[in-house]
C-alpha cells in the first residue's frame, strides 16, 4: 500500500537550532498515529510542515503522492486542522466562524450550513450557535475548533491537543468519533502529552526527542521493546533517560528543614 | 508603590487595634492593600488604556501619571476664577467641572477597580476572613478616590488659601470631600441604572463606548473653551439670577462655601448649607442600605468567566440567512471566498472587538470635533455663520482629511489580541492571501469612509449645488485611491494577526510621515485644478482605472510577500 504521509529525512533549521534533525515516516491510511514527545521536541513544527505552513525544509514531504513544496494547496484541501489552546476569533459566532472556515474550503453553501447544523447539534452546540465564543468555555471553543477542522471532510485529520478542556462526555465521543473516521479510511495525526488518551486512541506511536524520532510502533511492539510498563513509563524512560522518582523525591525533600 | 501610595497606606492602616476590636486580620489586611496597589499601579486605566502603546512593555508608575494628569485636569478647573462676579458662580462651576471630571473618570475605572475576578481565585480560597476581606475592597476604594480627587483639586486649594484666606480653604477642603461622595453616589446611581437597562455582559461595551466619548468629548472641549473664553461679558456673570440653579448640586455647595466662610447671606443660603453637608451622607447611606447589595453581586457578574452561560437558558435564534444589507454589499463589492471572508472578517471584527474600537473610534471622534470646528470657523462679515465658497480649501481639505482616519484604522488592522487565531489564514487552500487583504482594506472603506462620502456628497448637493460634484467625486476616488495604495505597500500581514503594540521600530515614524505626505500631495494638486472642470472629469477617469489596478494588484499578493506568523 502506498503511504499517505511520507516523510524522507526532513530536517528544518531555525536560525543555528536544529529542530528536526532528519525525520523520516512513512504513514498509511487509516492509521491513528500518535505523535508523541517533550515539549520542544519538535512536534509542532512537524505538524506546521504537514500543514504546508513552512516551506524552507529539506527533505521531501509527500502527502498523497504530491510533494507538499509544489502542489501545497491540493494538499491543504485535504487535510484538516484542529489547532491546539482554543484560538480562535471570539467575537463571532461559530456559525459566523463556520461560514468563513466553510468558504475558504469552498465547500457548497446549502452543503456547509447542513453540516454545521447537523455537527453542532451533535456537539449539544444547537443552542448556542449565533451567541457570540467570548462568553464560551473552553471546551465548548474546542468543540467548534473540532468541528472546523471536519468541516470538508478531509483525507487526513491533524489534531494538536483536541481533548483540552472538553468534559467526559465530549472526550467519549470525540475517542470513538477518532476510532470511527479511521475505520472509513481517515488518516489521523493525534499530538498529545495525555499518554493515557494516546495509548487508548492510536494504533501506531511515534515518539520524537531532540528532532529525531526515538521509537515507532504499536503500543503492544513498545511494551515488548521497553518491558511491560505504561506509555508514560515508557515515555520518561525514553526521553529523561532515568526515572520521574528523582524530581518528585527533590520536591519532597523542600520540606526538609 | 511610590511615596504617595505608602503614605495614603499609612494613613488608612492607622487604626490598627481598631481595625482588630473589628476582628480583622491587620497582616492580611496589609498584604493585600499592597498588592492591589501594585497592580493598580501597573494596569492602565481609563483614557490611557486607549493610548497604551506597547502592552508587552510592563507597565508602571500608573498612578504617578495618573496623579500628573489629574493635577493638570485640576488646572483646567481654574478657569472657572475668570467667569462670574461672585464666588457663587465661580465655585458653582468649579464644582461642576470637578464633579463631571471626576465622575467620568471614576465611572471609567470603576468595574477594573471594584470587580477583580482574580480576587476570586487567589484571595477568597486562602483562609481571609470575608470582613478582613470587605475592609481591605472599602479601603482601597477610598485610596483610589482620594487619589484622583485631592490632586483635581490641588491647584484650586492652593489658590483659595493663598488669594482668599486660610479658614475658606478648610471650608473648600470640606466641600471637595462633600462634593466626592455625592459623586460617587452618582456614579453608583449611574451604574444601578445602566444594569438596570442592560444585562452585565452589555456592561463593558457600554463602558466602552463611555470610554470613547470621554476621550472625544475632552478633546472637543480642549479645542472649543480656549474659543469662548475670549469673551469678555462672561466676567459680569451671575449665576444665582438663574432662576433654575437651585436644582444644581454644585451650586449648593458653592454657596455653603460661601455661608460657612462670610456667615452671611440669609435663611436660603441656611438651607443651601445644610443641603450641602446632609445629602452626600443620606445619598451614601442610601447606597449602602438599598442599592449595594443587589448592585455587588450584579457586578460580579460582568466579569464572570462565562460558564454560568452555557446553563443559562438561551433563545435559538433561527440561523440568519445574512444580515441584510450589509449581505448584499458584500456579495456585490467581493469575489466569493477568500477575499469575502476577508470582508466579512474585518467588517464584524472591527464592530465588536474592544480593542479595535478603543483605538479607532475615538479618532473618528476627533475627526469629527475637527470638521465641525473647520465649518464654525468661518464667520462671515457680521460674525454669522456662513458656509465658505464652493471653491474654497476648506472643502477640499475636510475630504483629504477624512483620510487620516483611515489610514488610522487600517494601520491597526493587522493587530488583535487574539493573533493566535490567525491560523485559520494559513490552513485552508488558498492560493493568494492578497484575496484577505484586499476583503479586509474594502471592508474598512465601506464601513469607515462610504458613509461619510454619501454625507459629503449629498450636503454638497444640497448646499453647494450640482457643480461643486465633480470636485468631491474626485476627491472621493482619490481617497479610496490612496488607501489601496498604502493598503499595497504597507500591508504585509494578515488582518488581526499580530499581538497589538508589536510594531517594528525606527522605520514606522519615516513611514507614518511618509503616508501622511500621500494624500497632502494629492489634495495639493486637486486644489489647483479645482476650477478646470474637464481636468477635473479627465481625472475622475484615470483615478477610477487606477483603483481598479491597484486592486488587482493587492489581490495577486503572494504568499512569499507575506509576513506569516507561525508563533501559535
Amino acid at each position: 500500500m502506498e503511504p499517505i504521509i511520507s516523510l524522507k529525512n526532513v530536517i528544518k533549521n531555525y536560525g543555528t537550532k536544529q529542530v528536526l534533525k532528519g525525520i523520516n515516516l512513512d504513514i498509511y491510511p487509516g492509521q491513528v498515529i500518535g505523535y508523541i514527545g517533550p515539549n520542544g521536541a519538535g512536534k509542532s513544527t512537524t505538524v506546521k510542515i504537514l500543514c504546508g505552513l513552512i516551506a524552507d525544509f529539506e527533505g521531501e514531504v509527500l502527502v498523497g503522492g504530491l510533494n507538499i513544496k509544489t502542489e501545497s494547496l491540493t494538499i491543504k484541501s485535504k487535510i484538516g486542522y484542529v489547532p491546539e489552546l482554543a484560538d480562535l476569533y471570539d467575537v463571532l459566532t461559530p456559525i459566523e466562524f463556520l461560514n468563513l472556515m466553510a468558504q475558504l474550503y469552498s465547500i457548497d453553501e446549502q452543503l456547509a450550513s447542513e453540516r454545521m447544523n447537523k455537527m453542532l447539534t451533535a456537539f449539544g452546540l444547537a443552542a448556542v450557535m449565533n451567541e457570540r465564543m467570548d462568553t464560551f468555555s473552553k471546551g465548548m471553543r474546542q468543540k467548534v475548533l473540532i468541528i472546523s477542522g471536519l468541516l470538508h471532510n478531509p483525507d487526513i485529520i491533524i489534531l494538536d491537543e483536541p481533548l483540552s478542556g472538553l468534559d467526559a462526555n465530549s472526550v467519549i465521543t470525540v475517542k470513538e468519533l477518532i476510532s470511527k473516521l479511521a475505520k472509513d479510511g481517515k488518516t489521523i495525526f493525534y499530538c498529545s502529552h495525555m499518554m493515557d488518551v494516546v495509548e487508548k486512541v492510536s494504533d501506531r506511536i511515534v515518539l520524537i526527542n531532540n528532532g529525531t524520532v526515538i521509537a515507532d510502533g504499536s503500543f503492544e511492539e513498545l511494551k515488548q521493546q521497553q518491558g511491560n510498563q505504561s506509555l508514560e513509563q515508557i515515555f520518561s524512560l525514553l526521553t529523561q533517560g532515568s526515572s520521574t522518582n528523582d524530581a518528585s523525591d527533590q520536591l519532597m525533600n523542600a520540606f526538609n528543614n | 508603590m511610590n511615596f504617595i501610595d505608602k503614605f495614603l497606606v499609612k494613613i488608612v492602616l492607622l487604626p490598627t487595634t481598631f481595625y482588630r476590636g473589628l476582628g480583622i486580620n491587620t497582616l492580611q489586611l496589609k498584604a493585600i492593600l499592597q498588592t492591589k496597589i501594585t497592580l493598580g499601579d501597573r494596569t492602565p486605566t481609563g483614557i490611557r488604556a486607549i493610548k497604551r502603546a506597547n502592552p508587552k512593555k510592563p507597565t508602571s508608575g500608573v498612578s504617578f501619571s495618573q496623579l500628573f494628569m489629574s493635577v493638570f485636569l485640576g488646572l483646567f478647573f481654574m478657569t472657572s476664577f475668570y467667569f462670574g462676579q461672585n464666588y457663587e458662580t465661580k465655585l458653582t462651576l468649579y464644582f461642576s467641572m470637578f464633579m463631571f471630571i471626576l465622575a467620568s473618570t471614576l465611572m471609567a475605572d470603576f468595574t477594573t477597580v471594584l470587580i477583580d475576578v482574580r480576587d476570586n481565585f487567589i484571595i477568597l480560597p486562602k483562609p481571609v476572613s470575608d470582613i478582613t476581606f470587605l475592609t481591605s475592597r472599602l479601603l482601597y476604594i477610598i485610596i483610589y478616590i482620594l487619589k484622583t480627587a485631592i490632586p483635581m483639586t490641588l491647584i484650586g486649594m492652593v489658590y483659595v488659601g493663598y488669594f482668599i484666606g486660610l479658614w475658606p480653604l478648610v471650608i473648600f477642603i470640606v466641600m471637595v470631600l462633600l462634593v466626592t461622595l455625592f459623586t460617587v453616589f452618582l456614579i453608583n446611581a449611574a451604574y444601578i441604572f445602566v444594569l438596570k437597562v442592560t444585562t452585565p455582559q452589555k456592561f463593558k461595551t457600554i463602558i466602552t463606548y463611555f470610554q470613547i466619548a470621554l476621550a472625544v468629548l475632552i478633546y472637543a472641549s480642549y479645542q472649543i473653551i480656549p474659543r469662548l473664553i475670549s469673551k469678555s461679558e462672561m466676567a459680569g456673570f451671575d449665576i444665582s439670577q438663574n432662576s433654575w440653579i437651585f436644582l444644581a448640586p454644585p451650586f449648593w455647595f458653592a454657596c455653603a462655601w460661601q455661608f460657612l466662610t462670610t456667615f452671611s447671606g440669609g435663611f436660603i443660603m441656611v438651607i443651601y448649607t445644610v443641603l450641602s453637608l446632609s445629602i452626600p451622607f443620606i445619598s451614601i447611606w442610601f447606597v449602602i442600605k438599598y442599592l449595594a447589595p443587589s448592585f455587588n453581586q450584579k457586578l460580579a457578574m460582568i466579569e464572570g468567566t462565562g460558564e454560568e452561560q452555557t446553563t443559562k437558558p438561551t433563545i435559538h435564534k433561527a440561523p440568519k440567512k445574512g444580515f441584510g444589507l450589509t449581505e448584499n454589499i458584500t456579495k456585490w463589492i467581493t469575489q466569493n471566498g477568500a477575499e469575502r471572508v476577508g470582508f466579512m472578517l474585518t467588517w464584524k471584527m472591527t464592530s465588536r472587538s474592544r480593542d479595535f474600537k478603543m483605538k479607532v473610534y475615538p479618532s473618528l471622534g476627533y475627526l469629527g470635533v475637527y470638521l465641525v470646528l473647520m465649518l464654525l470657523n468661518n464667520k462671515g462679515n457680521k460674525g454669522r455663520f456662513e458656509l465658505p465658497p464652493a471653491d474654497s480649501f476648506v472643502y477640499i481639505f475636510i475630504v483629504y482629511f477624512s483620510n487620516f482616519v483611515l489610514i488610522t484604522a487600517m494601520g491597526y488592522l493587522i493587530y488583535s489580541e487574539k493573533y493566535k487565531a490567525a491560523w485559520l489564514y494559513y490552513i485552508p487552500p488558498v492560493d493568494k492571501p492578497g484575496k484577505f487583504i484586499l476583503g479586509s482594506v474594502k471592508a474598512i472603506l465601506v464601513k469607515f469612509f462610504a458613509p461619510l462620502a454619501v454625507a459629503i456628497l449629498v450636503s454638497a448637493y444640497f448646499l453647494l449645488g450640482v457643480a461643486s460634484l465633480p470636485n468631491f467625486i474626485l476627491g472621493i476616488c482619490n481617497q479610496a485611491l490612496i488607501i489601496f495604495t498604502i493598503a499595497y505597500i504597507t500591508f504585509n500581514q494578515m488582518p488581526f494577526s499580530t499581538l497589538a503594540g508589536n510594531k517594528t521600530k525606527g522605520s514606522s515614524l519615516v513611514r507614518g510621515l511618509f503616508t501622511m505626505l500621500i494624500p497632502v500631495s494629492v489634495g495639493s494638486v486637486h486644489y489647483l485644478i479645482r476650477d478646470f472642470l474637464p481636468v477635473v472629469i479627465l481625472l475622475n477617469v484615470l483615478s477610477i482605472i487606477a483603483i481598479w489596478m491597484v486592486n488587482d494588484s493587492i489581490k495577486n499578493k503572494t504568499w512569499e510577500q507575506i509576513n506569516v506568523q507561525t508563533d501559535w
